[in-house]
């Protein structure tokens, strides 16, 4: 593939990706109506029972070594994180992305399922149960990296002595390892505080400080800035990361509840439950092109995204989080 | 007699020693020359941690007397004044004038290459063997220095922050970048370039807590000639973690509810 054309193609993925489904998703695919379901976390966790045990390589510093560029699960968080059937092109059907509860679905109190409906039914984008009001657009569009979305695109895993960074073509996050306390609790932010440790092989990363001004799938999934995420990153083969987010936030939901996903290296082919997001070619391609491992500019909020203009004009509101009753 | 030769003593002397300081400019340089830094895992200099600057360069790369909410401040600029073109100088007041609506900063946009290492937010240098990544406050922003032996991919591109490639001359990171869009400015008082800009960055340790920024500016549509502008960025100790600063989520905040704004027009939106 000349330099011209992958170029030409990355321009492409870019603009599709970002107009059809803005988000830290780095690739964006079409889905015809008859695609089959996607496997998600019920099918990754009865694989996951049936692989042998894994030891991990080590860093020079002793910790597992999960350094690498791994990519998301397929819609890269872009859709209803609870199991759905077709919607259109962008958004095949899926089973859950939920592990626990067993049933798939985030477990809402009263209030916050009305809630959750109430910002569904006003998404205005062909989703069941919509009313044809617009009320919110999801915040991603406006090209803000959030948790736990970040986790859930392309990302490269780099170690140092005190810290793990997860960078992306548009964003970062830093967690450090060294053992500091979170944050000051008047600081929130879109990414939240990141505080790491290594419980044995898995890196633990507990995130506070979250401003709740994002949601957790573009179907109006949502939390709160009360909200507290555990990760866990942890080495399940060569090529695989099992990744595991618990996420606790008692004025919304009636329980601890937990997202699974395998993340695989990129370039490695590995389709299945995972892409290879980061490089759109193929592996053989991959290999041939010395850029297929790099970063390129995304410039989401410069002009690849949905204009907020357009958004705006159509009647959406701008969403500033949920408050639950007092 | 005796009190002349005394005089000549004194003269002979005030020439050594002004022959023997370092001119004000160069004396970043011979300090540079007398520190070691330390040394990464990969044998290179160690350049990694959270670095700003302390200077006026955001608001004018050149001397600009105090105004309401502007600090005064000298020109970063060697020789003073940045070569225009005569079109372009009249562009550059143009771009003043109009700057609270022209300035691509207050659209939150990507600032570009260097105006980004002179704005008021912190930055984290990180260093793996192929490339130095460079995590700024400001928007979540993120730079990849490659180091991989890939040259600039081939053009014509227009990137937002430009395509950086570096290389490690002595204790000096060099970086050079090019692929930039004529959309972004090089201060909010509308220095500009265009989409033919080069850019050279020369980081230097000078000392366990400062960088010697050094900048080669090429841009043969708008200047007469290559210029350079120099400055230091100082280690922020006591800021042991990057926060956020995301830009266009305040923008948007503020402006979504208006109706009388004009800032979506002004973006250019459809």
């Amino acid at each position: 593939m000349s330099p011209r054309r992958v170029l030409a193609v990355a321009a492409l993925i870019v603009v599709l990706g970002a107009v059809l489904a803005p988000g830290p998703a780095a690739a964006q695919a079409f889905f015809p109506r008859d695609t089959p379901k996607f496997p998600q976390a019920r099918t990754w966790v009865a694989q996951k029972a049936k692989l042998p045990p894994y030891s991990p390589p080590r860093t020079p510093d002793g910790a597992p070594d999960l350094q690498g560029v791994w990519g998301g699960p397929i819609g890269g968080g872009n859709d209803d994180i609870e199991e759905h059937e077709y919607v259109d092109m962008t958004t095949p059907p899926q089973e859950s992305y939920i592990s626990d509860p067993p049933d798939g679905k985030v477990p809402y109190t009263p209030w916050a399922l009305a809630k959750r409906n109430e910002i569904r039914a006003g998404l205005a984008r062909g989703w069941p149960g919509e009313s044809g009001e617009r009320l919110y657009a999801d915040p991603t569009s406006f090209c803000l990296n959030a948790m736990p979305r970040a986790s859930f695109g392309g990302q490269e895993i780099v170690q140092t002595p005190g810290s793990v960074l997860m960078l992306s073509a548009n964003g970062y996050r830093v967690v450090p390892t060294d053992g500091r306390p979170p944050r000051n609790p008047g600081t929130t932010s879109w990414l939240g505080s990141s505080r790491g440790r290594w419980e044995g092989d898995t890196l633990v990363v507990e995130v506070t400080g979250l401003n709740g001004r994002a949601w957790l799938d573009s179907a109006g999934n949502f939390y709160s800035e009360n909200t507290r995420l555990v990760e866990r990153w942890t080495r399940v083969d060569a090529n695989t990361i099992d990744y595991e987010v618990t996420i606790e936030d008692p004025t919304i939901y009636t329980r601890p509840w937990k997202m699974n996903y395998p993340k695989r290296r990129a370039g490695t082919g590995r389709g299945a439950g995972g892409v290879t997001a980061v490089t759109i070619l193929p592996p053989a391609n991959a290999a041939k092109d010395p850029y297929a491992s790099e970063f390129w500019e995304v410039g989401c909020h410069e002009g690849n995204a949905i204009g907020a203009h357009s958004i705006r004009r159509l009647g959406f509101k701008w969403y500033k989080g949920v408050r639950p009753p007092n | 007699m005796k009190r002349r030769f005394e005089g000549i003593i004194a003269l002979t002397a005030l020439a050594a020693i002004v022959a023997l300081a370092p001119a004000p400019g160069a004396a970043q340089t011979s300090t540079a020359k007398t520190y070691t830094p330390p040394r990464t895992r990969d044998g290179h200099p160690d350049l990694q941690g959270i670095w700003q600057v302390l200077n006026t360069a955001s608001w004018n790369l050149e001397d600009h007397q105090a105004s309401l909410g502007i600090p005064a401040g000298q020109s970063v600029v060697e020789g003073g004044a940045i070569p225009y073109q005569p079109w372009a100088l009249a562009k550059r007041k143009e771009n003043f004038d109009k700057r609270a609506a022209l300035d691509p900063e207050a659209k939150c946009y990507l600032p570009g290459v260097p105006r980004i290492t002179y704005m008021p937010y912190p930055f984290q240098i990180v260093q793996q063997a192929d490339k130095v990544s460079i995590l700024y406050e400001y928007v979540n922003a993120v730079r990849y220095i490659y180091m991989n032996g890939n040259p600039h991919p081939r053009g014509p591109i227009e990137w937002w922050m430009g395509d950086s490639r570096g290389r490690w001359e002595g204790n000096t990171l060099v970086v050079d970048v090019e692929h930039f869009t004529g959309g972004t400015w090089l201060d909010r008082a509308g220095n500009f370039h265009s989409e033919d800009l080069h850019v050279v960055e020369r980081y230097t340790p000078t000392g366990p807590d400062h960088l010697r920024y050094e900048v080669t500016i090429e841009d043969p549509k708008v200047f007469t000639r290559p210029w350079k502008m120099s400055m230091s960025l100082y280690r922020r100790q006591e800021q042991t973690e990057l926060l956020e600063y995301a830009c266009h989520a305040y923008l948007l905040e503020q402006e979504w509810d208006n109706p009388a704004s004009s800032f979506f027009e002004q973006r250019g939106e459809k």
